[in-house]
C-alpha cells in the first residue's frame, strides 16, 4: 500500500513539473521562421523525465524485494512485518 | 583540469559497469577506482583555488570542487579502500564489488556537483546502490532494513524534488545559490530533503535502525561517507546563502544533544554507534565552514569503530563486560574512542579545536556538553575488560580485518597534522578536561545506569509523520 502511494504522489511531482514547464505557453520550442510565440519551457520537462525514469525504477526494486518478503509475511499490516522482523 | 574532473567523475561508474563485464577482474579494478580518487582528493588540496565547471550552458551541471569538496572526496575514498580491503578474503560475489564502486562513484557526484537536479540523480544512484548492499545477504530482515531506507530516502526526495522546481521557478536555473531568491517553501522543501537523507535531528531516526541491522561493512560505508551526502549541499547553501547559515546551526546543535543523548543511554555497541554519527554530523553542521575537516576525521573513526564492533564477541555491552576482549582489538578500538573523544595526537582532537573555534558563543556551551557526551557513550568501549588470547571466548576475525583497520587508524594519525596549529597549552588541557569529565561521569552514574529510551519514532509509520512535522518547522523557520 505504501508504495502505491508513493507512486501516487510521484505522479502528483511530475505534475507539477509539467505544470510550470507550460506556464509560459503551450507551443513546443522548435527553431523555425515562424514569429516566436508563447513556447512552453523545455527545461522542467527534460528533468522530470530524468525524475520519472528513477522514480520507475525505485518503483521495480521496490516491488521485487516486497515481493519476497510477502511470500513469508502474508500480510498488508506494515508494523506486523516490522514486528516480524526485529532483533 | 576540467578534462581530469570530469574523468574522475566517470571513471568508478565506468569501472563498475566492466566488472560486470569481466567478473575475474572484480577486486583490483574496485581497488584501482577508489585509489584514483584518492588521488585526486589530496590533489585538491595541493591546488588551492576552486575550480567551477559549467557544462551545457545555463541549465547543465555545475560541478564545484574545492578544498571542502577534498575532505569530503578523501573520506570516502579512505573508507571505501578500507571496506574492499576488509572484503577482500572474503567470498563476496562480483555483483558487490560492482555496486561498492557504483555506490563510490555517486557519492563523488554527490560531492562534486552544485547544482539541486545533479544532486538529486547523484543523491537517487547512491539511495539505489545502498540498498543493495544492506539488501545484499537476501534475508528477510536485510530486505526489510533496505525496504525501509530506500522508502524512506525516496520519500524524502520527492519533497526536495518539489523545492527544486520551485527554486528553478523564481531563478531560471537551478544553482545553489539561487536558494536566495527563492521562496520560504522552497528552502522547507529541499532542507527536508537533505535532512533526512543526511540523518539528521529527529527525522534522521531511520538511521539506527539500518545502520546497526546491516552487515558489518556496509554499515561501515553507510555511516562513514553515505550520511555526509546529505550534509554537504547543507553545509554549501549555508555558506553561499547567509540567511539560511542560522538554521542550520540550529539544527547542528540539536542533533547533536539528540544523538549524544539517545547514545549514551544505549546498551547495543552498533546501536550506540549509529545514535553517535547523529550526534557527529550535528558537530559537522554546526559549523559549516570547517565542516570538512570533521567531517574527515569522523568518516575514518566511525567506519573504524564499526569494522571493530563486528568482530567484537557480542553487540550487547553487558555481555562485553563478561568476557575479555582480545587485546589487539582493544587496543585499536581505544585509538578509535580516543580519537572520537577529542584526544590530542589524533585527528578528533584538531577536528573539534577547529569547530569549537568556530562557534557562535550561544552554541558553545551546548557543543560542549555535547562532547562530554561523546566521551561518556565512548567510556564504555575503552572500559571493556581486555584479556589475553586464550580462553574459548576469543571470536575469529575476518583475514581482512587487521589490514583495513590499520590503514584507518594510520590515516587517522596522518591526517592529525592538516591542523597542527591545534596545540596549545589550553586546547589540550581543555580536551583532557572534557573527557575527564565524561570517564568520571561514565563511572559513577551511567555504568549503572539501566533507563531505556523508547524506540517509538524509530517505527516505519512514525518516520514519514515526523517528516511532515519537520517540514512544518523549518517553513517557519525559513520565514522568520
Amino acid at each position: 500500500m505504501k508504495i502505491i502511494s508513493m507512486d501516487v504522489m510521484s505522479t502528483g511531482v511530475i505534475a507539477y513539473y509539467v505544470l510550470i514547464a507550460s506556464g509560459d505557453g503551450l507551443f513546443t520550442p522548435i527553431i523555425s521562421d515562424a514569429p516566436n510565440r508563447d513556447y512552453a519551457d523545455p527545461v522542467p520537462q527534460a528533468i522530470i523525465l530524468t525524475a520519472i525514469v528513477i522514480g520507475f525504477s525505485i518503483q521495480a526494486l521496490m516491488l521485487v524485494g516486497v515481493m519476497k518478503l510477502g511470500r513469508d509475511n502474508p500480510t498488508l499490516e506494515i508494523s506486523e512485518i516490522e514486528k516480524n522482523n526485529r532483533v | 583540469m576540467s578534462t581530469i574532473t570530469i574523468v574522475w567523475v566517470a571513471l568508478p561508474f565506468f569501472l563498475g559497469f566492466i566488472i560486470y563485464l569481466i567478473p575475474k577482474l572484480d577486486k583490483p579494478l574496485a581497488m584501482c577506482g577508489t585509489v584514483v580518487s584518492a588521488v585526486y582528493g589530496v590533489q585538491l588540496f595541493i591546488q588551492q583555488s576552486p575550480l567551477k565547471l559549467q557544462l551545457l550552458d545555463n541549465f547543465g551541471v555545475i560541478l564545484l570542487v574545492d578544498s571542502l569538496t577534498g575532505y569530503f572526496i578523501l573520506t570516502n575514498a579512505l573508507v571505501t579502500i578500507a571496506v574492499l580491503i576488509y572484503c577482500w578474503p572474503s567470498n563476496k560475489t562480483t555483483f558487490f564489488y560492482a555496486q561498492t564502486l557504483i555506490l563510490h562513484g555517486s557519492l563523488n557526484a554527490a560531492f562534486a556537483c552544485s547544482d539541486f537536479i545533479s544532486l538529486y540523480v547523484a543523491l537517487e544512484v547512491s539511495g539505489i546502490a545502498a540498498f543493495l548492499l544492506i539488501a545484499y545477504p537476501r534475508t528477510n530482515k536485510s530486505i526489510w532494513v533496505g525496504l525501509s531506507y530506500l522508502f524512506v530516502s525516496n520519500v524524502a526526495m520527492l519533497f526536495y524534488l518539489v523545492g527544486a522546481a520551485l527554486v528553478y521557478k523564481a531563478n531560471h536555473s537551478f544553482d545553489f545559490v539561487g536558494l536566495k531568491q527563492a521562496p520560504p517553501e522552497a528552502i522547507a522543501l529541499i532542507f527536508l530533503g537533505l535532512l533526512v537523507k543526511g540523518g539528521v535531528f529527529v527525522s534522521g531516526l531511520w538511521l539506527p535502525f539500518t545502520h546497526s541491522e546491516s552487515e558489518t561493512p556496509v554499515s561501515a560505508l553507510l555511516s562513514g561517507v553515505v550520511v555526509k551526502t546529505g550534509i554537504l549541499p547543507l553545509v554549501r547553501c549555508a555558506l553561499v546563502v547567509d540567511e539560511i547559515d542560522p538554521i542550520v546551526r540550529i539544527f547542528g546543535v540539536g542533533t547533536a544533544l539528540l544523538g549524544v543523548s539517545y547514545a549514551v543511554f544505549e546498551k547495543d555497541t552498533k546501536r550506540m554507534l549509529a545514535f553517535h554519527t547523529i550526534s557527529q554530523l550535528g558537530f559537522i553542521l554546526a559549523a559549516p565552514a570547517v565542516g570538512g575537516f570533521y567531517a574527515l576525521s569522523h568518516g575514518l573513526v566511525k567506519s573504524t569503530l564499526f569494522l571493530i564492533a563486528g568482530a567484537l564477541p557480542s553487540r550487547n555491552f553487558k555481555d562485553l563486560q563478561q568476557k575479555p576482549v582480545d587485546y589487539n582489538i582493544w587496543f585499536a578500538l581505544a585509538i578509535a574512542s580516543l580519537s572520537i573523544s577529542g584526544f590530542p595526537l589524533l585527528v578528533g582532537f584538531g577536528a573539534k579545536v577547529l569547530t569549537v573555534k568556530s562557534l557562535e558563543s550561544w552554541q558553545a556551551i551546548a557543543m560542549n556538553i555535547a562532547a562530554v557526551g561523546t566521551a561518556i557513550s565512548f567510556a564504555k568501549f575503552i572500559f571493556l575488560p581486555r584479556g589475553a588470547k586464550e580462553g574459548g571466548s576469543v571470536h575469529p576475525t575476518q583475514p581482512g580485518f587487521w589490514p583495513a583497520v590499520i590503514l584507518l587508524i594510520v590515516s587517522l594519525i596522518v591526517t592529525n597534522g592538516i591542523y597542527y596549529q591545534a596545540y596549545t597549552f589550553e586546547n589540550i588541557l581543555k580536551a583532557l578536561a572534557t573527557i575527564g569529565v565524561g570517564w568520571l561521569a561514565y563511572y559513577f552514574i551511567f555504568k549503572k545506569s539501566t533507563l531505556k529510551l523508547p524506540r517509538v519514532f524509530e517505527q516505519f509509520e512514525h518516520l514519514v509523520g515526523t517528516m511532515s512535522l519537520i517540514l512544518i518547522l523549518i517553513f517557519w523557520m525559513a520565514l522568520a
